[in-house]
């Protein structure tokens, strides 16, 4: 490689923007899982104390949050694996081309995961309040509920359907950091090494 | 983006001498700080959202003060993550032994490996303690309202003790990622002769 050419391609900073794709990869993912996993906690504090025995149902919120921690982990170990450190004789291999590409790929992940954490513990707080307040009025005030709602005459007084329909709220919600995921691991596949001759 | 391209004492070549003029000591050094102090600060965020809660709900019912000081010692766990990492971090950080004529760095130096290094210290660094600034904040809500439940009904202790759980979780991913990243880098401290 011409040595103008090896200066453009392989910058010593090259390795700073991987890493900060990691960076991102890793901390914003596990903000979004920490926002959520807060808002949806205080959820089942409230509900908790209204119906102890639903607290377990009520868990799906907080492991859809924690995975999208795990996303953020698995991106930033594929990155740092394909973070290739200099040769013996100081020769980097690690192209700012790859650099780039990581930097994108952390990002990716990392807003994407942000994103779904928020939108599953905001949605999952008010599911999960939803839910038990709507089982507890029929099991408890069969005919007046809380602020003055009549139950639902359907089977259960219609917990059920509200429960899956909070949990598909969820489901679609942990999509955004799937796709935010699937992206990034594209992105990683980009590889350019510098040639030593 | 080449050495010298410009002339004159204000102008810079590009980024590459921006990051470059900083030297991985100082990269590295900012890094291993960063991810303490971070960490510390996720910590007590947790600890002090946790314990207003704790004191103010045990007015009301005393029995619940000893049992839930777990949530604060699982906050505290996100400052000894950082604190795992500044020693891991500061054990990589060598100090030159040879390569080193009249204060300079002779030409057969590793700069490659140098910054290379500098750069991931930094990052791991950073990685740590920005995801222990998240994981003690969530776990400081987890553990406030998991001491006003207990207050109303003492079951629930346990089961909102989970949701604690999962979001302490978030600290390991934090710290798995620091170490992975740590591990391939070599700070140059000699060269070879």
């Amino acid at each position: 490689m011409v040595d103008a050419q090896y200066e453009m391609m392989c910058p010593a900073i090259a390795p700073i923007f991987g890493y900060f794709g990691v960076i991102f990869a890793t901390v914003l993912s596990n903000m979004g899982a920490a926002y959520g996993t807060a808002k949806a906690g205080v959820g089942i504090m409230k509900a908790g104390v209204l119906c102890p025995e639903l607290i377990w149902k009520n868990l799906i919120p907080i492991i859809m949050a924690g995975v999208n921690g795990i996303y953020g982990l698995i991106t930033a170990i594929i990155i740092l694996n394909n973070i290739a450190s200099p040769n013996v004789d100081g020769f980097r291999v690690y192209s700012l081309y790859t650099g780039f590409g990581h930097l994108a790929a952390g990002l990716s992940c990392g807003l994407c995961g942000l994103a779904s954490g928020m939108c599953i513990g905001i949605s999952g707080d008010s599911g999960i309040r939803a839910f038990t307040q709507v089982d507890y009025m029929s099991k408890n005030a069969p005919r007046k509920g809380l602020r003055g709602q009549t139950a639902s005459k359907k089977k259960g007084g219609g917990a059920e359907s509200v429960f899956v329909g909070s949990v598909l709220i969820q489901v679609f919600g942990g999509n955004l950091a799937l796709y935010g995921m699937i992206t990034a691991i594209i992105l990683t596949q980009t590889y350019y090494q510098c040639e030593d001759n | 983006m080449s050495s010298s391209s410009c002339t004159g004492e204000y102008c810079n070549a590009g980024w590459s001498e921006v990051l470059t003029s900083m030297s991985p000591y100082g990269w590295g050094s900012m890094g291993l700080a960063f991810g303490l102090s971070l960490s510390v600060i996720g910590a007590a965020w947790g600890i002090f959202l946790t314990g207003s809660s704790l004191v103010g709900a045990a007015v009301k019912s005393p029995r619940i003060r000893s049992k839930n000081l777990i949530s604060v010692i699982f906050c505290e766990a996100t400052a000894i993550y950082g604190v795992i990492m500044a020693i891991v971090l500061n054990g990589l950080m060598k100090k030159p032994e040879g390569g080193i004529e009249n204060g300079s760095f002779t030409d057969e130096w590793n700069w490659s490996s140098f910054y290379f290094a500098g750069y991931g210290v930094f990052s791991s660094g950073l990685s740590v303690g920005l995801t222990n600034v998240a994981s003690g904040v969530a776990v400081g809500i987890a553990g406030s309202s998991c001491a006003l439940a207990d207050a109303q009904d003492s079951s629930l202790f346990v089961k909102i003790l989970i949701v604690e759980i999962f979001a302490s979780a978030l600290g390991i991913f934090g710290i798995i990622v620091g170490i992975i990243q740590s591990n391939s880098c070599q700070f140059p401290y000699d060269v070879a002769n």
